[in-house]
């Protein structure tokens, strides 16, 4: 019985942060976005209304076109960087860890901070202000900021390559290409498909460089999903509206997830 | 080499960043030109105009606070779920882990809807209780308790130490390397966290430094004095990486997450 009261006392804290803080803000959610608002603070249930205005908005099915094609340019790009950046890091013998901190400086920092020096950047070029290029500006924001995780997660899957596989191609006479997609890439593919996974899912809910950098412009170019539900909930203060494009966001995450699970065959 | 011209290109930025914030006003500066002298004038107009120091504070208070009741409360549920077996315990595990697969963006309005029925708005409070809820810390420390040999554990019970002195004397110090890890991890992500203070917060005297920038961003005209802003944000948690990032690397590289 005092068993039991310790290993109470013990889940304590994490039962009522994730009780209070999680699940009853899910369950919110799920709540909410069946529900109309009204300013007068009122709520009335109107079942699956939201989600088909949502259906039917303009806005919101070609946020999910924008929110698509950058997840489609910014996680290809990434992941190409950070296996070329990988392979370069694992021939280098000299100042690694030098290299290695380097290369992950921009992901402790901040998107905002990212954001702020971007711009300044980017300026010259007017990039943020043409509908067609917001979306690759915004991406490479995104792969300079995020691709040195992706570099390390990378490297020590390639720590794992043996090397007298290499050695034998190398001896067979397959040429660097032949080594990299023959050999490397079998090896890499689970550690690939992690970084994929996690890059993918991270690119769906991109949010604060685009706050920063455009506010979902110009003429919409760049307003995802994320923003969008920002925009119903703080700037409409529609919150049914939000509420539901919040859980569109979360089925699409969910959808990613599992099609990785299945990739894989365990972990979540 | 190459290499060295991608590592440039990773650290070319943040350069970019220090040179104009170091310029002074109305010189020919980057990208057209390298400024003639460099002066910290701009960092003391920033920090003289700007309410930096209340905004560095409340940054701190979200970050530390963040780091020890996570730490704590996630080591004390991850002992007792590595380590017990009672009725529920799977279901709560699983209740945690599909936590961690929702976008902070879908509890976002209900959030704050609690957080506003607590009368939480615009308090540290607010800030910082609702996002001490860290999956990521509750699993990885109970993977790492699990894979503590059992031997441990039975010596000290027939020493018979119990629950709290186990966990006090024997798991946290053997937690160590994972608790340095993680908060690193918790660390960064609140100083670089944005989104929530942005919504948590209204009133000027509870910024947090990103969200300062980020009106910084849309008010202040001048380029030198904004960079030298962003420069003061990004400085420490670039210190606290480069000190620290040899456990942040083998965190990162220690397959899965």
């Amino acid at each position: 019985m005092r068993g039991a009261v310790t290993t109470l006392l013990f889940l304590l804290p994490v039962l009522v942060l994730f009780g209070l803080f999680r699940v009853v803000p899910v369950l919110g959610a799920a709540g909410l976005s069946l529900t109309d608002h009204d300013a007068g603070g009122g709520w009335t249930f109107v079942g699956l209304a939201n989600y088909r205005d949502l259906a039917a908005s303009r806005t919101f099915t070609a946020s999910l076109r924008t929110t698509l094609g950058y997840v489609a340019l910014c996680v290809p790009l990434t992941v190409l960087v950070a296996l070329g950046t990988a392979v370069l890091l694992d021939r280098v013998t000299w100042a690694r860890g030098w290299f290695r901190a380097a290369l992950l400086a921009p992901y402790a920092t901040s998107p905002v901070l990212a954001a702020v020096v971007w711009r300044w950047l980017f300026e010259p070029l007017g990039v943020l202000s043409h509908p067609s290029l917001v979306l690759p500006a915004l991406a490479v924001v995104s792969v300079w900021k995020g691709s040195g995780y992706a570099v390390l997660v990378l490297f020590a899957g390639l720590q794992d390559v043996p090397s007298d596989c290499l050695d034998a191609a190398r001896v067979d006479g397959a040429t660097a290409w032949q080594r990299v997609w023959h050999v490397l890439l079998p090896f890499l593919r689970p550690v690939l498909f992690f970084v994929v996974v996690v890059e993918t899912i991270g690119a769906f809910q991109v949010f604060d460089t685009v706050f920063v950098l455009t506010e979902g412009g110009p003429m919409r170019a760049s307003q995802v999903l994320a923003y969008v539900v920002y925009e119903y909930g703080f700037r409409l203060f529609d919150l049914g509206h939000a509420a539901a494009a919040g859980v569109v966001l979360w089925a699409v995450v969910l959808l990613v997830a599992l099609t990785q699970r299945r990739v894989f065959g365990g972990d979540p | 080499m190459v290499l060295a011209v991608v590592t440039l290109l990773a650290l070319g930025p943040f350069a970019v960043m220090v040179v104009v914030a170091l310029s002074p006003p109305g010189s020919p500066t980057l990208p057209h030109a390298l400024p003639e002298s460099l002066t910290l004038r701009n960092f003391a107009v920033v920090l003289a105009a700007e309410d930096f120091v209340r905004w560095t504070l409340n940054t701190l208070v979200y970050a530390l606070v963040s780091v020890v009741v996570v730490l704590l409360s996630a080591s004390m549920a991850a002992y007792v779920f590595a380590r017990k077996r009672f009725r529920g315990r799977d279901l709560l595990l699983w209740t945690i882990v599909s936590t961690f697969m929702v976008p902070f963006h879908a509890v976002l309005v209900p959030l704050l809807l609690l957080v506003a029925s607590l009368g939480w708005v615009d308090t540290w409070w607010g800030l910082v209780v609702p996002t001490l809820a860290n999956a990521q810390a509750v699993l990885v420390l109970r993977q790492f308790i699990r894979a503590l040999p059992g031997e441990v554990f039975d010596a000290v019970r027939v020493d018979g130490a119990g629950d709290w002195r186990t966990y006090w004397h024997i798991v946290l110090p053997l937690c160590r390397p994972v608790l340095a890890t993680l908060a690193v991890f918790v660390f960064l992500w609140h100083w670089n966290d944005f989104l929530w203070p942005l919504v948590v917060t209204n009133s000027t005297d509870m910024r947090t430094l990103t969200l300062g920038l980020s009106t910084m961003d849309s008010t202040r005209l001048d380029i030198a004095e904004l960079m030298a802003a962003a420069t003061a944000t990004a400085l420490p948690c670039l210190v606290v990486f480069w000190l620290l990032q040899r456990h942040l690397v083998s965190a990162l590289t220690g397959r899965g997450r």
